[in-house]
């Protein structure tokens, strides 16, 4: 088990460098082509040549391989990683560190993704199952259709939806009943406020959880139903055990690898791809902020916030991968 | 137990010595035992596509203490789907529409579904083909063994273990201390399927039914299991239905036999002498399709016969005799009149027209000749077909 877990660990951190690397080279080829991304810093100002040299080199961008086009400037990426070392991530043109906004907009974020995990797992485990164990009857029909319908309903629109059309008679209503000062009106706010930042995230993360559960809840029918017809547990019912302990210990333990990977790839996506939700939400989050920097030219903010996520996407998928270990002795004694 | 019910076991185990030799007709003085496990006229039918198909079709077996009785037939005889009736297992597409299944007087097929979940493991058990798809892999196997004790008897985790030690000791695991904390996948084949029998045998059932329990194994680990299953019915005087494909199997550890065809029992008899004399043209060709060395010995090498033809299935039954397509001496008769289960010789029961001519193995007499009741004394002394008598050969 530990070296099980040294192992992906290593691969961890190997992936993490090739991702870095890769998005510096990106970066670089992006520069090399485009243009001296300092210019962007005096937007429709025309700078001279004193004051862009100051904004290069205040950026790391002075070094003459950014304008050699196929270089691939190794010596800023050794650099930057010495200072990605000492926890240093830079800073976005406006000259705000880069761990500072992450550390604003990354609890938001986290906030939403708590919500949509739990709407997410309730719904895709309790309708999924459901429907595994009456397989065939009109109540599975009935949440596969469900489920469908809520794929084919895109996001934004149930988000818009309920932003104009729902949200703003709720909000007024449960002013007017519960008093403006209780958490009622936070819930249905429209938008996000940061001093009730779990309040307002509540609502917006139910329904992207909703959204998110329409295909988790096809996985978690598929997979059960496939535990179902397993001979080990016919097994199971041959020794005379109840029902319920059949599901639970035979059926639903047994299916939980292909759900716990759900839930590590919905983390990934969820950080940076929650962009939608936040936006429409006014939400103050990671995928707000990678959006502006990139609408902005701001190569320093881009390259920390997907240097950030990467790293946290790397240490989800070694959780995952220990939660595969615990859940399945045949991947521990591999 | 009684003391009738020890001596017939040694009259048994005096049995057990001369079984094989044919002719040996040790069934004949023995008294008539209540059975354990009576199944009768059961019939099982699967909702398909294309209708409703009989997949058991008019089976009917009994089990006694301490006897084994080997299923015998194909792949999609019914032989499994019949056991998995009895344990109240069938697919949510099958349904028992006919027949009872006696267990010491309760009928399991009439029990509702939580009255017989409580049979399950405790009365009647079941040892399934393939342990380790059989086994969960993710439980170990000391959870496996006693999972069921816990859940249903209240066991305590330390009670438990000690237990399931126990188990495995007695289907001979070595080292059981250590190995009741290891996954299925961490045993061997073999292995694997003695934590599978000892899991059924946590609750001390009285009937085990075990469905091929050595299909997927070594030909060496097979004989190694069936002589522990045989051990272990015999210590415990359980009954024992074994179902397998393969009547090679059966010579060793049955008393009695019931071969199936097409979803029904062609021919029942004790082991003996169904092997000497065959009532039925199937069981006589599956004999006949045993590999045995007595050809080479001679150095008169010969074919194996093989049955010509499939075994139909359950959707397009033929007409008559389900085996006549594929029957060396069908005639005229076969082919519209479906064979009832008749008694050619005492304790034997054969499901064809010439059931009497085929345990004499002569040819079959015409049709209108077939109202002459079969000679009791016809049973032959001497083996019909004497090169291949597979029990003689084997051990």
């Amino acid at each position: 088990m530990g070296r099980y877990i040294l192992r992906r660990a290593v691969q961890a951190v190997g992936t993490l460098l090739l991702v870095m690397l890769l998005l510096h080279l990106l970066t670089t080829v992006a520069i090399q082509l485009n243009g001296n991304p300092a210019q962007a810093f005096f937007g429709d100002k025309v700078a001279t040549a004193a004051q862009i040299a100051a904004v290069e080199e205040r950026f790391g961008l002075d070094d003459p391989c950014y304008d050699q086009v196929g270089n691939p400037c190794l010596g800023p990426f050794v650099e930057r990683l010495g200072q990605y070392a000492q926890g240093d991530f830079g800073t976005n043109l406006r000259g705000r560190e880069v761990s500072d906004i992450v550390a604003t907009a990354a609890p938001n974020t986290l906030r939403l993704f708590c919500v949509v995990l739990v709407t997410w797992l309730a719904l895709g485990m309790l309708l999924g199952s459901l429907a595994a164990r009456r397989r065939g009857s009109a109540g599975d029909h009935g949440i596969r259709l469900t489920s469908v319908l809520i794929d084919a309903f895109p996001v934004f629109v149930l988000l818009i939806v309920y932003r104009y059309v729902v949200a703003v008679p709720l909000h007024g209503w449960a002013e007017r009943t519960f008093g403006e000062d209780s958490w009622p009106p936070y819930w249905f706010k429209p938008s996000f406020d940061a001093d009730h930042p779990w309040a307002t995230v509540l609502v917006p993360g139910i329904l992207l959880g909703l959204a998110g559960s329409a295909a988790f809840i096809r996985l978690v029918r598929a997979s059960q139903l496939e535990s179902y017809q397993g001979d080990h547990v016919r097994t199971a019912r041959s020794k005379g055990l109840g029902e319920r302990h059949v599901v639970v210990h035979h059926v639903v333990r047994n299916s939980s690898v292909p759900v716990v990977t759900a839930v590590g790839l919905t983390f990934a996506e969820a950080l940076g791809g929650a962009v939608i939700t936040e936006g429409l939400m006014n939400i103050y989050g990671m995928g707000g902020v990678l959006w502006e920097a990139v609408r902005n030219d701001d190569v320093g903010l881009v390259l920390g916030v997907v240097t950030l996520l990467a790293a946290v996407t790397v240490v989800v998928m070694i959780l995952v991968d220990i939660a595969y270990a615990l859940l399945d002795p045949r991947i521990r004694y591999e | 137990m009684s003391a009738a019910s020890r001596m017939r076991s040694a009259a048994e185990g005096e049995g057990r010595g001369t079984r094989h030799s044919p002719g040996a007709e040790r069934s004949e003085g023995e008294p008539k035992a209540q059975p354990l496990l009576e199944v009768t006229d059961l019939v099982v039918e699967f909702r398909t596509s294309d209708g409703v198909v009989r997949a058991v079709d008019g089976l009917s077996y009994r089990v006694e203490a301490g006897r084994t009785l080997a299923i015998v037939g194909e792949s999609g005889s019914g032989k499994s789907v019949s056991s998995l009736a009895v344990m109240g297992l069938l697919p949510p597409t099958a349904r028992v529409t006919r027949g009872s299944a006696q267990l010491a007087g309760t009928d399991l097929l009439a029990l509702r579904p939580r009255q017989h979940r409580a049979y399950r493991g405790e009365r009647v058990a079941m040892v399934f083909q393939d342990a380790l798809a059989a086994l969960n892999p993710v439980h170990t196997v000391g959870y496996q063994l006693t999972e069921a004790l816990r859940a249903r008897r209240g066991l305590s985790r330390a009670d438990a273990r000690t237990r399931a030690i126990e188990l495995l000791d007695l289907v001979k695991v070595p080292n059981a201390k250590a190995r009741v904390k290891e996954y299925p996948h961490q045993f061997s084949g073999g292995m694997r399927q003695r934590v599978m029998i000892a899991s059924a045998l946590a609750m001390d059932p009285e009937v085990l039914i075990a469905d091929e329990p050595t299909t997927a194994l070594d030909v060496t680990v097979q004989a190694q299991v069936l002589h522990l299953l045989a051990e272990i019915q015999a210590e415990r005087r359980m009954g024992l239905v074994l179902i397998t494909h393969d009547l090679g199997v059966v010579a060793g550890v049955a008393d009695d036999v019931t071969v199936m065809y097409a979803g029904s029992a062609v021919e029942q008899a004790p082991v003996g002498p169904i092997y000497a004399a065959p009532a039925h043209p199937y069981t006589r060709a599956l004999l006949r399709s045993i590999p045995s060395t007595a050809g080479a010995d001679r150095g008169t090498r010969r074919r194996l016969p093989v049955i010509p033809g499939r075994p139909p299935s359950p959707a397009a039954r033929p007409s008559g005799c389900p085996f006549h397509p594929r029957c060396d001496v069908a005639q005229d008769l076969c082919r519209t009149a479906v064979p009832p289960l008749t008694s050619p010789a005492p304790a034997r029961l054969s499901a064809c027209h010439f059931a009497a001519d085929v345990l004499a193995n002569r040819p079959p007499r015409a049709a209108e000749r077939r109202d002459d009741r079969p000679q009791a004394a016809e049973t032959p002394t001497t083996p019909p077909f004497d090169e291949q008598v597979p029990g003689g050969d084997h051990e």
